[in-house]
């Protein structure tokens, strides 16, 4: 044999002479080689062991050699089996052929009859072995691309992102449901021609690869509206699909939900461009005055020169102000605010408050009443920022209060809240107004309002606060008559302060 | 000044003290000046004043907005003789700008100029002699 592999033989067979004549010669060759003197030995070392080839007698005493065959081809279906026969039994030989023999040997056998006979039944049983591997490597092959195919289409249904693939000729190949819902279609047809169906944009996008038919490996993005007003936009991508000799297969297209961002981008430059404009009327009033100032063709009196300086010096404030109260924004968006929670009393920064507006009321002849019920539980909060949330309560109130007007504070406690009112007699809200109240720089503009300077920011970083406490405020207005805030702030819970948290 | 009858001209700006500048500016310039600090008063004064040239602030919180101010003053049969140049900065905050150049955008728009902020006086007073001149010859 030629084969490096050692073939395993067994020999059954209850002529003595002959299992030992056969085994010493089959040994010289290089053949491993196991002998059993009946059939059931045979049966017994034929399947506890698999063996390349059995040579098997056809006649022996205990069990005959068709019946030991069939036993270790029960266990080792793959085993050769050769069926050693005198000349008188050909017709059962033949029968044995029939029950899985690979053929059979007639005895007595030369040597030579013998090697040809095993080297068959050994290129058979190579055979065999290799078929059996390859059909096990495809079977394992097979399970594997199925199980592949099953998770990269449970990966490609459950990604949020939107999926669609087309083939070089512009039709559907593969589509998730994201992209159904992102493309607002009830169905896609496989290898329907979906481009006249897409939206221009993300056609465009496709065409760019579908036009040249060049499998160039670069992306092309944009951002889609694909409802209008901001409802639903996305950043489409496509990319092309290669064919393994790399020219274009198709072109995939990833569709990203970017609505969300849409719209803070959105807020964000609305801010901004109200922010500029805000900063802007003040910095050109001042900048008017000086041009007035340096314009030689213009003649001014001393009581035109102050009032003017005056009023510059007004506006700066109000744009200084301003500039602060942004600030203040900014810090409190940023969350870098570190609330020094302690235990405050409301009743006493209420009146120290009302100390420094001292000079305000007086000029308007205001009355300020302040009543706190007597067992006023202590809040738990930032001083400064609590301070800051009545300042800009009670400076409001008088700037908005009339001649000879009236403002009632009252402190109360109800179940775990504390309430803070603040209640003026002054030129009140129209329902309209009330609406826009906590808006960045909107301040109601009226006959009554035009002499009131303001940020347009107070109130809005008063619910500020009042939110990062988890609080909640209530107003209540009429125009001409007056109006009040309530502010709810809770005793212990829903403090937002990471340091606090952590600390505990 | 070509007449020895000064030119009447209405301001309409809400922020008082733009408005109290350009009537300086504009007074120093030789003409008579008549102020409103909203569209509504406004166009009482366009009405019994008849001006001979109104300037509008375009953004006003109250009542009208300079476009809508200046539309009704075109519209009528007093105001469609008379040039209103409207106030502008919306260029610098929004980058939209606006332009009535062109006759379609003027009728578009129904103003006969669109100026920047902040104002350069020159160039006001320019802009309106360019169209009284036109008027009187």
């Amino acid at each position: 044999m030629e084969n490096s592999h050692c073939p395993k033989i067994l020999i059954v067979d209850d002529e003595k002479g002959l299992r030992i004549g056969t085994k010493r010669l089959l040994e010289g060759e290089g053949y491993f080689v196991e002998t059993a003197e009946n059939g059931y030995d045979g049966i017994k070392l034929g399947t506890t062991t698999e063996f390349d080839l059995a040579i098997i007698d056809l006649k022996m005493p205990d069990i005959d050699g068709i019946q030991v065959m069939k036993e270790i081809l029960k266990v080792y279906p793959d085993s050769v089996c050769l069926i050693a026969t005198g000349y008188a039994s050909y017709e059962t030989a033949i029968e044995a052929i029939k029950f899985g023999a690979f053929s059979y040997i007639p005895k007595p056998f030369t040597p030579e009859e013998l090697f040809q006979k095993l080297s068959q039944g050994y290129s058979r049983r190579e055979l065999i072995l290799e078929k059996k591997k390859w059909k096990q490597e495809r079977e394992e092959r097979l399970l594997e691309v199925a199980f592949e195919k099953s998770r990269l289409n449970t990966i490609i249904n459950s990604i949020t992102d939107g999926l669609l693939v087309v083939n070089k000729n512009g039709e559907a190949v593969l589509f998730n449901p994201s992209a159904l819902k992102y493309l607002s279609f009830d169905q896609i047809k496989i290898e329907e021609n979906i481009m006249d169906k897409l939206h221009p944009q993300i056609a465009d996008l496709i065409n760019k690869f579908l036009s040249s038919q060049k499998c160039e490996q670069k992306s092309f993005s944009s951002e889609v509206e694909l409802k209008p007003n901001r409802e639903f936009y996305v950043e489409a991508t496509s990319s092309p699909v290669a064919n393994p000799d790399g020219t274009l297969a198709g072109v995939v297209v990833v569709m990203k939900d970017i609505t969300e961002l849409k719209k803070i981008e959105f807020l964000k430059s609305q801010f901004v461009s109200m922010v500029s404009h805000e900063l802007k009327a003040p910095i050109a009033a001042v900048y008017g005055y000086l041009k007035l100032f340096s314009d030689i063709s213009i003649h001014l009196s001393e009581e035109q020169k102050l009032n003017y300086l005056n009023r510059s010096q007004i506006r700066l404030d109000g744009l200084l102000k301003m500039v602060n109260d942004l600030l203040d924004i900014s810090r409190m968006e940023l969350r870098t605010v570190n609330k020094e929670i302690k235990e405050i009393d409301l009743y006493v920064i209420i009146k120290s408050i009302i100390e420094l507006f001292q000079i305000e009321i007086k000029k308007k002849n205001i009355s300020v009443n302040v009543n706190s019920s007597e067992v006023l539980p202590c809040l738990l909060a930032d001083q400064d920022e609590i301070s800051r949330l009545c300042t800009n309560l009670i400076s409001n109130s008088i700037k908005y209060n009339r001649q000879d007007g009236s403002i009632d504070i009252i402190l109360s406690s109800s179940g775990n809240y504390i309430i803070l009112e603040v209640k003026d007699t002054g030129i009140g809200l129209k329902p309209a107004e009330k609406a826009k109240l906590f808006q960045e720089f909107f301040r109601a503009k009226n006959e009554k309002t035009k002499d009131i300077s303001g940020t347009g920011l107070g109130l809005s970083i008063v619910k500020r606060i009042v939110d990062s406490y988890s609080g909640k405020m209530e107003v209540e207005s009429e125009f001409n008559i007056g109006t009040s805030f309530k502010i709810f702030l809770p005793l212990r819970n829903g403090i937002k302060n990471k340091k606090q948290n952590a600390g505990n | 000044m070509q007449s020895d009858v000064k030119k009447k001209i209405l301001l309409v700006d809400d922020d008082l003290d733009l408005l109290e500048q350009n009537k300086i500016l504009l007074e120093s310039r030789g003409y008579q000046v008549i102020t409103a600090d909203n569209s509504k008063q406004g166009w009482e004064l366009f009405i019994s004043e008849k001006p001979d040239a109104a300037i509008l602030d375009l953004i006003m919180e109250e009542h009208d907005s300079g476009f809508v101010l200046s539309y009704r003053i075109k519209k009528d049969n007093y105001g469609k003789n008379i040039p209103v140049i409207v106030l502008t900065s919306a260029a610098y905050f929004t980058g939209f700008k606006f332009s009535a150049s062109t006759g379609e955008e003027k009728e578009w728009i129904k103003c006969d100029e669109i100026i920047n902020k902040p104002v350069v006086a020159d160039e006001l007073v320019q802009k309106l002699e360019s169209y009284f001149s036109l008027k009187d010859n």
